[in-house]
């Protein structure tokens, strides 16, 4: 069973920090932007670890775990508090609290993982689930239809990782006699140029398997494909229920 | 207590740049020496935080965006290409400003002026600027990494 992890912090970029510090590690990272959003899952979810930051916006770490330690069910919640500030006194503010262990920030993810190791077991994650996990997330099926769902945040790393699931997918797909493939780009804001070379080498991989590929898109960015010349003949529709028929 | 006028700010803030580039982003800068006149022209980014207590003033980070990009891919470990909208060099911009304040106000703490940090504030665009009225102690530290230069600027304003 995967550790469950819970980073609370209102920086985008430290959560990031996080999140890859964990990352070879058999967990489940979640995230909230500050203390009563963190509350609020932990409540839920009864994390095995938390990673608080102090400075945040809405409610602070020190009062999110001042509320942690008045409640029964979560009060055992291991917690490693992320702060700025190493000066003595509040140092020892935030240990009378109850933390487990604190990192001052600037920090490096190793530094961070140390901590966590002496508070709680963390198993290397197999390869396998890894990279599993990693092609779940983008590949879903509807029926007899292979999706790939492109995140809003599709950068050059979130390609890469794509393209290196779709040789097994396509392969997958041949074996298993599916011919359909939706590309989701609803979640996309706009065309970057590495998600135009990634439908560029859909395109031709799926021609030599007789796969068809319609792509779902917002109007606005179906405009931008068919502004490529080498998209703009791809089927693009509105909707999975549109591209299901169009099928 | 200590008095503002007797801390060696310009070392204190030295130490805590070197220490968030050598830390968050495995990148050497070099610290430039003497007083500074001069101001960054174009877009620039600004993260600032204020502190209040015993003594009061505020911490700012000063960057063009193209050093700003080069500084958040080095914290999110990715190519400066790949860092694609501004909002993700706020948010490092943000961060660094917190904790460089954050070192600051650990050393004031304990020097005898304990305050509070307020959370990072960012200002962004090519033609402004940002005052600061009636400190008493005031350092302007510029650091250089690959061509590009940014500023850090400390105003303190009493022991109250």
């Amino acid at each position: 069973m995967p550790l469950k992890v819970l980073t609370v912090d209102d920086s985008k970029t430290i959560r990031m920090i996080v999140k890859k510090a964990f990352k070879p590690f058999d967990c489940l990272i979640s995230e909230a932007e500050n203390g009563v959003e963190g509350l609020a899952f932990a409540a839920k979810e009864k994390p095995d670890l938390i990673v608080l930051d102090i400075t945040m916006p809405v409610m602070n770490g020190i009062e999110m775990l001042t509320k942690l330690k008045e409640d029964p069910v979560l009060k055992e919640v291991p917690v490693i508090m992320l702060t700025a500030e190493s000066g003595k006194d509040n140092v020892l503010k935030i240990v009378k609290m109850g933390v487990n262990d604190y990192v001052v920030k600037p920090f490096k993810g190793e530094q961070l993982i140390e901590r966590a190791k002496a508070i709680v077991s963390l198993e290397p994650k197999k390869e396998e689930s890894r990279v599993n996990d990693s092609a779940k997330q983008y590949f879903p099926k509807d029926g007899d239809i292979q999706r790939l769902v492109i995140p809003g945040k599709a950068d050059r790393p979130v390609i890469a990782d794509i393209e290196g699931h779709l040789d097994p997918k396509i392969k997958e797909m041949a074996d298993s006699g599916m011919q359909k493939f939706v590309l989701d780009l609803s979640q996309v804001g706009g065309i970057n140029v590495s998600l135009v070379k990634l439908i560029i080498t859909m395109k031709e991989k799926f021609q030599k398997q007789d796969i068809r590929m319609r792509i779902v898109a917002p109007s606005d960015v179906g405009k931008e494909l068919k502004e490529f010349q080498e998209t703009s003949e791809i089927a693009v529709d509105e909707s999975i229920e549109q591209a299901s028929q169009a099928f | 207590m200590s008095e503002i006028g007797t801390l060696d700010l310009k070392k204190l803030i030295g130490n805590a740049v070197d220490e968030v580039f050598e830390t968050m982003l495995s990148m050497e800068v070099e610290l430039l020496k003497g007083d500074f006149d001069i101001s960054l022209n174009g877009d620039r980014i600004v993260g600032s935080v204020s502190f209040a207590g015993k003594v009061m003033g505020s911490i700012r980070i000063e960057v063009n965006t193209d050093f700003g990009r080069l500084i958040t891919a080095g914290m999110l470990g990715m190519e400066p290409e790949e860092v694609e909208g501004t909002e993700e060099i706020y948010d490092v911009i943000g961060e660094m400003s917190n904790m460089i304040g954050g070192d600051l106000k650990s050393r004031l703490c304990d020097s005898g002026l304990p305050c509070e940090l307020s959370i990072p504030s960012i200002t962004s665009g090519k033609d402004f600027t940002i005052e600061a009225k009636d400190w008493v102690k005031h350092e302007k530290l510029g650091f250089r990494h690959q061509g590009h230069i940014g500023f850090l600027e400390v105003f303190m304003k009493r022991d109250v």
